[in-house]
Formats: structure tokens, sequence, C-alpha cells
């Protein structure tokens, strides 16, 4: 590939994944700039453009209608299309809405009638175009991110991980969560961050999701029976990043 | 070789002296648990540990390790072993390294690990505390450890330290030896033998016997899907395992996008993507597709595939996948147990 276009769009989200875009540090990021040339990235410049594009990078979750056309717009005129950022990927947080009817209340009180909170089930991109390749995170991981733009520039299929946390705590020799009387998730939930919150003691939240054959049933036993989590308590934990994966997806 | 003596209070002496010649790697405490580390002092030194959270294993196949930089065209291999001191390794995993030894020198021989397990001397070390999940009591006792320099063996007052090779004997000029007494010998081995009936498991066949058993019972697939049904497919079993030793090799790129690494991982069979190949033009096919599947071939090759090889079953009873599988299935004497029985 010739210095590819590249070009970031958002949708449904907090932009907290571009924002880790720029967060490389200036000489990484300067260096990534000779080998690709980015078109449009509204975190860090104000250009935009209508050209065709060679790696488009969607962050959000798709919850309105209205943005359909925009998506299928977006997919015409780019080779590649990276689902980017949870949102993206699952709709990861975005789907909690999708088990609640109140939030527009409970949120916004007296706003709740504004009309662009006017949105409907929280879905990843996925849901309306076809998605070449997930970085997945909330935030995502920017060394995986760099990889990822490495493979594609060289060629090469990304290597995303589809093995649990749990591989890469025992690799680091972090001492089990379950072993320290606490509860963690790292069991079902997709490793390529380098498992940080467990070695600093703080529970796996599955914010990359779940793996993809996520043994559900397991990890609310491990719960309740290792855990000690009350029945209710263990049926809901995970829902926070996994919303639309689990089997009460909506 | 003779066996030699040291006393108790001249131990400390002989660990500084040792760090002061060479690295050295012995356990060391994490928190409640422990892990193979560098010593700084001796004081670190925890040679009353039960078990670490990794084998030894992980300082000559590191869990992640470069095995090839390249820089445009130009590339270069780069392990770069370490003349080092492993002390303090229990009998169990002297033989899993053994196997690993044996197994990654057959056929084409791997340099990447070798080059780092030939500059080391090793220092076995008596089993002062058991593990709560071990039973290297009675797993395998048809094999006898050898690939140690030296086993250390705490008794009365004092350490026995009796070398098995010159690489062993050479560690002798850094401490106060004397020669040891046949009593101070005999405790030793007394101390030695009488550890292994301590293990809170225990197997109660011979290893031939279960493999037979194990063999047979392949092709119960409703035994097998009933063994993992909370399986995570997590691969803790694997990644603690000190006889585990497959790994995944990945090329990495610099941001320069020229220069950059080729990088070997440790990998997990119990993995969903271990046994996915490629069948081209983006299609994939998983040849152990499900749970059962994957967990039946992790207890074929502990206890079944590789005896005849190895001399005998391909596990050493340290009780590491047991406590470090969170839905508490891994465990080979309960899954032999179970399997026995069905
Ligand atoms: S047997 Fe236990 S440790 Fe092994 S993959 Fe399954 S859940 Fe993980
Ligand atoms: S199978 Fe389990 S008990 Fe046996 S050597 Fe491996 S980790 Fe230790």
């Amino acid at each position: 590939m010739a210095k590819p276009k590249v070009a970031f769009f958002d949708f449904a989200c907090c932009e907290g994944c571009q924002i880790e875009f720029t967060n490389y540090g200036e000489p990484a990021f300067l260096e990534l700039i000779k080998h690709v040339d980015v078109v449009e990235f509204r975190e860090a410049m104000s250009e935009k453009t209508k050209d065709p594009i060679d790696i488009a990078f969607i962050e959000g979750s798709f919850t309105r209608e209205g943005d359909r056309a925009r998506l299928e717009e977006i997919r015409k005129r780019a080779k590649i299309v990276i689902a980017y950022g949870q949102c993206a990927t699952t709709a990861g947080i975005n789907a909690l809405k999708n088990h609640t009817a109140d939030y527009r209340k409970e949120v916004y009180g007296k706003d709740a009638g504004m009309p662009h909170l006017d949105s409907q089930k929280a879905q990843p991109i996925s849901a309306v175009i076809k998605v070449d390749y997930n970085a997945f995170g909330c935030p995502v991981n920017k060394v995986e991110v760099l990889q990822i733009v490495s493979h594609l520039l060289h060629g090469k299929e990304p290597v995303i991980p589809d093995y649990p946390v749990c591989v890469e705590c025992k690799r680091r020799e972090t001492i089990c969560r379950y072993e320290e009387g606490d509860h963690c998730m790292g069991q079902t939930a997709r490793a390529g961050c380098g498992a940080p919150c467990p070695a600093d003691g703080i529970p796996c939240e599955a914010c990359r999701g779940f793996v993809s054959d996520a043994n559900q049933a397991a990890l609310k036993k491990a719960l309740i029976q290792k855990a000690g989590f009350s029945e209710a308590r263990a049926e809901g934990k995970s829902r926070m990043f996994t919303a639309n994966q689990r089997g009460d997806a909506k | 070789m003779s066996a030699h003596f040291i006393k108790e209070s001249d131990f400390k002496a002989f660990v500084s002296a040792l760090i002061k010649a060479k690295p050295v790697y012995g356990p060391t405490a994490k928190r409640s648990k422990f892990v193979f580390s560098r010593l700084e002092s001796p004081e670190q030194l925890r040679l009353d540990y039960d078990v670490t959270l990794l084998p030894p294993k992980k300082l000559f196949f590191p869990t992640s390790q470069d095995l090839v930089r390249f820089d445009g065209d130009k590339f270069e291999a780069c392990v770069q072993p370490e003349e080092k001191i492993l002390f303090g390794v229990h009998f169990y995993d002297v033989k899993a390294l053994d196997m690993t030894d044996l197994l990654f020198r057959e056929k084409n021989p791997d340099w990447n690990y070798l080059a780092h397990r030939e500059c080391t001397t090793l220092v076995a070390s008596s089993i002062q505390a058991v593990a709560p999940r071990a039973f290297w009591g009675s797993v395998g006792r048809e094999v006898q450890p050898k690939g140690h320099d030296a086993f250390l063996t705490k008794i009365q007052g004092g350490f026995v330290y009796e070398p098995r090779t010159p690489k062993g004997e050479a560690l002798l000029k850094h401490g106060a030896f004397g020669k040891a007494s046949d009593e101070q010998v005999a405790e030793a081995r007394k101390a030695n033998d009488d550890i292994k009936k301590r293990c809170p498991q225990e197997l109660k066949k011979p290893s031939a016997s279960i493999a037979r058993k194990v063999r047979a019972a392949f092709d119960d697939e409703t035994l097998w899907d009933k063994l993992a049904e909370d399986c995570f497919s997590c691969g803790s079993c694997n990644t603690v395992c000190p006889t585990c030793y497959c790994f995944d090799v990945q090329d990495v790129w610099n941001v320069d996008q020229k220069s950059g690494a080729r990088t070997r991982t440790w990998d997990a069979c119990l993995t969903r993507e271990f046994a996915e190949v490629s069948l081209g033009a983006g299609a994939h096919e998983n040849f152990r597709e499900s749970r059962g599947e994957r967990f039946r071939h992790r207890i074929m090759r502990k206890a079944v595939y590789l005896n005849e090889k190895l001399g005998g079953p391909a596990c050493v009873g340290c009780g590491r996948c047991s406590s470090a599988c969170t839905s508490d299935i891994a465990d080979p004497v309960r899954v032999i147990e179970q399997i026995v029985k069905a």
C-alpha cells in the first residue's frame, strides 16, 4: 500500500478512543504519519473529505436510523473498515440502554424531550455495514491499534486475540482475584489489554467484551460459588460492557 | 560425588557469594504466593516456598521472547543467553525441566531454549512446605529427576549439599562447606523420602494403568463434555504447567514500519483459537472445536501420549493447574478418578 489515506468517523460514543490515538507521544505519532495520510480526524484537525479512503476507523455505536446512510456512504468509499473501540465493535456500554426504558427521565430529567435523545437500540456498526477488523477495548489499546495498522501496511492479517484475560494474568504471574477473595470476569473477557487491572488488584470488567465462546453459565457459577455473589448480582454482573453479547441481549 | 554440609549460620554468606559471582534466580515471595525471580539479597530467597506461580521453565523459555530482530533486509538472532544460577528448584520441577530439555532437543534442536538452559547451573532443593493441591508424591514414581547440578536438603542445623555434576561442585568454593557425616546424609535421604508421603492428594494407580484407562475413554464424548462443562477455555491450566511447551510466533513491526521483531509467546491448547487453521481465502477450520475435545486433549497429553517418549507421564504433580483453574475442573487427580470410575 502506498501511503494509505486514513480517516476517523464517530457515531454514538465519547470519542475517547480517538483521543487515545493522539496519546502515542510525539515521536511515535510523527513517525506514524510518515506512513499514513490522515485525511479526516476531528479530534486533531478541521479538514474533512469526501474522497475514497483506504482505512476508515469508525468509532461509536449505531443507535439512530438516521445514521444508516452515513455509515453506508463511508463503507462505499473505504477499502477497509475498522470498528474502532468497544462502542463500535459490540455497542459496549451504550448497549446498557437496551435494557432500560426510563433512561431519558432518569438521566436528563426536565430535558428528557430533547430530540437527539430519540435513539433506538444500541448496536455495533456491523449491524449496518460489513466490518473488516475490530479494535476492541474501552478505550482501544493504542499499541494494538498500531499493530493492526502495521499489519495492514504490510499486507498481513491483523492478529486480534480471542482468548480470555486469564492467559495474560497467568503469563505475568498475577495472583488471581478469586485467590484473594475477590471476583473477576477475566475468564470470559477478551484479552489483548495485557491484563493491567488484576495486576493492580482490580477485577477485570471485560471492557473488551466477551471472547467469542464465553462460558457465561460457568462465569455466573464462579461469581456465586467462589466470590459469594447473590444470584441476582451474579446474573447482572457482566452487563456493563457485554450487554449485546450476553444470552439475554436485546 | 561426595556430600557436603553447610551450617545454617553460614548459609546466607554462601548465597551472598553466589549473587556476587553470577546472576542468581530463586523462589521469592509475591504477597501470599511465590515466584522465581532474580535475587538481589540472600534474604529474598524463600526455600520454605510451597510452589511458585509459574514454573522455572520461564527462565529458558520466556513467556514472550524475541527470536529474531530485523531491519529492512537485515536480520539477526537475538537470543542472548545469560550465565546464571537457578537456585532452589523442587524435584518435580526438575523432572519437568528434564521433559522440556528432551522435547526442545529432539529432531530440530531449539537453541532459543537450549542456549539459556545450557549456561545455567541448577541447584535443586528439598521441599519444606507442601502446596495445597500437590500430588508429586505419587505421580510418575518411575521417573527420577536428573537435570540438576546439585541437590540441597534442609536438615537439622543446616543443609546437605550433594553435587551431581562438576558445575554443581564448582559452587562449593563460595561457601564454608565441610564434609557431611553419614548421619547427615541419612537424615537428608529421610527428609526427602518422608515429604513424599505428605501430599494432600494421591494417584492410586501406577502410570501405565492410568494411561490405559484414560486412552480407553477417548471416545466417551459424554464424559469429556461433562468434565469440561464449566471450562472457560482460558488456558490457565496450560499456562501454569511446567511441562507445557507450545508457542505461537508473530512478527511485529516498529512504528518505522521497517524494523521489528519475530517474537514467540506461550500458547495454550485449551483456548478456542489454538486449533484453528486457515483453509485459505479467509476461511478457517477448528480441529478441536468443542470444550470437551480440548479438555480431553490436555489430559491425553499429560497422561498418555508422551509417556513412551518421556518414560512416564507428562505431569509431575505440582498441582499448579488445580489451583489456577477458576472452575476447579483441571485437577488431574480428580479428572483421572472420574475417568477410572466412568
Ligand atoms: S480447565 Fe480450567 S484452567 Fe483449563 S481452560 Fe478450562 S477453565 Fe481454564
Ligand atoms: S498437569 Fe497440572 S499438576 Fe501436572 S504438571 Fe501440569 S500443572 Fe502440574
